[in-house]
């Protein structure tokens, strides 16, 4: 198990030349932040805000337009194997099985065939889906294709683990459900994880720290540390420590929101702000 | 723990949603005069090689003399007489092979076990195998117009059949629960929500009904026929002028290719928010 | 109105039906032939088929037409794919020639045989020519919109593990368009077939197609019929065939 390495988001900003209205689009206007190795930290924040943005830029899948990403002593210029990522929408390919869409990475990366199938077993166990190996990702729910993805990501063994709104298209039950999952498994391999997510109560439950976004162009509003019990389940939604936690978060993003709410309704494409921020 | 030394700004290179990359100097043109450059490039093409003898006159006329070939048709009113045999059978079986085909579709729909029963064939007979038929229905009707009519409205018939079928299949089934909801009639339904919703595919069905009535009428006339524009390619291919024959296959070629377009077009004037998918 | 159902799929009773549609189709046209005496009864012309199989000649004319028809195929599938994935992955190549190929995907190419016959003469080479040149169509459409039609998160996702362009290429973007290739290969099939059939019913030294004309010309409709049904049986068989393979793939 490789050790976990910290991101160092460097005054990090992203302008589109060309935005939808043939001017400058500022994205990002500045990040400027440092996570420790193995900390679990998500980001909240209005929809289109730039979260998903910022984790393809720590991913190396986009070059930021100013500064710079480092992860440990590596500074970002592309995509690499050390960094996994679980994507929002459905990403297992339908003609490969199971096993075979979790040892993709590995086989990519030239991993030798048994090598491959023995890894693809831990991780299928590790995601509580043994015995599905040959199974075809038709034949599973939504809920079981992401616990795929997942065990795809951590076959390769990434110091860093980024997970755009992973659960985004299931129910609340399995999301509670997949959530303590990852926790589970962040706890046990102590890996660096970023987790956006539009869910407050579940950013509250998994991490240890949350980012609230402002709307684009995008900075970083609040940084909470989440000071609930390292073993907590979801039983702790509701203690008054939880809720005052929500409250703040949700202070915040709930102005961010209407903010993003106004500026869609009339159409501005300036992502000048308005109103101050506290 | 920070890192300090904050190197030069990277260039933005392909950023998602940006359309700021450098224009390529093929896009200026936009595909539609590409075309028209391909066209005339092929033309001067043909009569360079021609002229230059790269090709023997005997294998490949020289383009001027298929055009005067032409105009010599043309004003002996032959060109005109066979190109209106060819398209009043074409737009024959197209318009009553679309009607037939979506009858068809409808009736799958509805009846699913029996669309799943005649499947197979009309995907096996899809895309042209009947025209092999055509000696029987000579033999059976005579040789006349009739089978040319009857074989292509069938073979234009077919994929419009399929295409509405899977068009109306594919309709959310949402959308026919708050038809319901609403109280529809049955008649309501399927022209205010059935039709519209299954549209995109009903599109793609008269146009390919469109393509094999046209490619199943010329096919036939080449077999075996008294007049239209592949029966005279025939003709004159058995007469060796070549450079009349030459004119014909060009004049149908680009016949078809305008009739399609005009097709194309009638259809997004009438219809324009039908394909905005 | 209909619930979203169950598909029947394997279900005997649609066999049954589809089976009995064939069955009907010969009663008809036993009826048929008692109503005409132009047309020979279905049991007459299985008998003359029979009798034909088993001479020499009529060997010569189904060898002829079949390699044509079976080279015109391969060559549209490898020229076809080739062609595809150039279209499908090349923007300049869509953007120039592109309406070019859409539009001549639609034309009635048979009328280009004649030009073929005058170049290669009236032997095999011109007709498979001409099956090649019908049937590289379906493949080369379905190929290019195949691959445009891939979702981009696979693209992203073989982005994110560091695949190689090799590697996207071969494990992310071929297998993506396995259906649409299915597709196209069907297609060839029955167009390449009818190409091949049509250039020899104009003119062609053998194959079926010129013994459908002849003996059309000469009245000897048993054989003509016993011809037509034995091409339309071979075609529709490869088809229903490779319609059934492509249904079981994911």
């Amino acid at each position: 198990m490789s050790e976990a390495a910290d991101v160092h988001i460097n005054d990090v900003g992203v302008t589109f030349p060309d935005g939808p209205d043939g001017r400058p689009l500022e994205a990002i206007r500045k990040i400027d932040e440092h996570i420790e190795a193995g900390s679990f930290v998500s980001i909240v924040g209005p929809s289109g805000c730039g979260k998903s943005t910022l984790l393809s830029l720590v991913a190396g899948m986009q070059m930021p337009t100013r500064g710079e990403i480092v992860i440990g002593d590596r500074r970002v210029t592309a995509p690499d194997r050390s960094v996994g990522f679980v994507f929002q929408e459905e990403s297992t390919l339908p003609w490969k099985t199971v096993e075979e869409n979790v040892s993709f990475g590995l086989r990519l990366a030239g991993v030798d065939r048994s090598e491959q199938r023995r890894i693809a077993k831990e991780m299928l166990q590790l995601v509580g889906l043994a015995g599905f190996e040959s199974a075809y990702p038709s034949e599973l729910s939504g809920g079981m294709r992401q616990r795929v993805a997942i065990a795809r990501t951590l076959a390769l063994d990434p110091t860093v683990l980024l997970m755009d709104e992973p659960f985004g298209a299931l129910d609340q039950q399995t999301r509670l459900l997949i959530g303590a999952e990852v926790r589970r498994i962040w706890r046990d391999t102590n890996k660096t994880v970023m987790f956006v997510t539009h869910d407050i109560q579940e950013a509250i439950l998994l991490s240890e720290e949350v980012w609230v976004m402002s709307f684009r162009p995008a900075e970083v509003v609040d940084v909470i540390q989440i000071d609930l019990p390292p073993d907590r389940d979801s039983s702790v939604v509701g203690t008054e420590r939880f809720n005052a936690l929500f409250g703040r978060i949700w202070g915040t993003v709930q102005g961010e929101a209407m903010h993003a709410f106004h500026v869609l309704e009339e159409g501005a494409g300036e992502g000048d702000r308005h109103h101050s921020r506290t | 723990m920070r890192v300090t030394d904050i190197t030069a700004v990277p260039e933005a290179t392909e950023l998602a949603g940006g359309r700021g990359s450098r224009r390529v100097w093929w896009s200026r043109l936009p595909p539609a005069g590409w075309t028209g450059v391909l066209l005339v490039a092929f033309i001067a093409f043909w009569q360079t090689s021609a002229v230059a003898g790269w090709v023997p006159a005997a294998i490949v006329p020289r383009f001027d003399e298929v055009v005067l070939a032409g105009i010599e048709e043309i004003e002996a009113g032959l060109f005109v007489e066979n190109l209106a045999s060819t398209v009043i059978a074409t737009v024959a079986a197209h318009l009553v092979g679309s009607m037939v085909g979506l009858v068809v579709g409808v009736l799958f729909w509805r009846k699913e076990s029996l669309g799943r029963m005649f499947e197979p064939y009309l995907v096996s007979f899809y895309a042209v195998p009947l025209v092999v038929f055509y000696p029987v229905a000579l033999v059976v009707l005579g040789i006349n117009d009739w089978p040319i009519i009857i074989l292509s409205t069938v073979m234009a018939a077919i994929p419009m059949a399929l295409n509405a079928w899977n068009g109306f299949a594919g309709i959310p089934p949402v959308y026919l629960r708050l038809a319901d909801s609403l109280t529809a009639s049955s008649r309501q339904t399927f022209f205010q929500v059935a039709i519209p919703a299954a549209a995109p595919l009903l599109y793609t069905g008269t146009m390919l009904a469109a393509i094999y009535a046209l490619i199943g009428v010329v096919a036939m006339e080449f077999m075996v026929a008294r007049n239209g524009l592949g029966s005279r390619i025939r003709y004159l291919y058995e007469a060796f002028d070549n450079p009349g024959m030459y004119f014909y296959i060009v004049s149908t070629l680009a016949v078809s290719i305008l009739l399609v377009g005009l097709l194309n077009v009638l259809f997004r004037r009438a219809f324009p928010r039908v394909l905005a998918s | 109105m209909r619930e979203a159902g169950q598909v029947p799929r394997h279900n005997t009773s649609i066999v049954v039906g589809s089976v009995s549609i064939a069955v009907a189709a010969v009663l008809l046209w036993w009826l048929f032939s008692t109503m005409t005496f132009v047309i020979p009864a279905p049991t007459d012309t299985l008998g003359r088929l029979t009798d034909l199989i088993q001479q020499g000649g009529y060997w010569e004319h189904i060898r002829s037409t079949g390699v044509a028809a079976a080279a015109a195929f391969l060559l549209s599938v490898g020229i076809g794919t080739i062609l595809g994935l150039l279209l499908g992955l090349t923007s300049w190549v869509r953007h120039i020639f592109g309406p070019a190929i859409v539009a001549l995907n639609g034309v009635p190419k048979i009328v280009l045989y004649p030009v073929l016959l005058l170049l290669f003469g009236v032997g095999g080479t011109s007709k498979t020519m001409m099956g090649l040149l019908i049937g590289v169509f379906p493949v080369m459409m379905n190929v290019a919109g195949g691959m445009q039609s891939i979702p981009p998160i696979y693209r992203r996702l073989a982005e994110s593990l560091c695949a190689t362009r090799t590697q996207t290429f071969f494990h992310v973007l071929l297998p993506a368009i396995r259906r649409p290739f299915m597709t196209g290969t069907r297609l060839a099939v029955s167009l390449s077939v009818v190409g091949i059939v049509l250039s020899e019913i104009f003119a062609t030294e053998k194959g079926l197609g010129r013994l459908i004309l002849a003996r059309y010309g000469s009245g000897q409709y048993a054989e003509m019929l016993a011809t037509v049904i034995l091409l339309l049986v071979a075609s529709f068989l490869v088809t229903f065939a490779l319609w059934r393979v492509e249904k079981r793939v994911r």
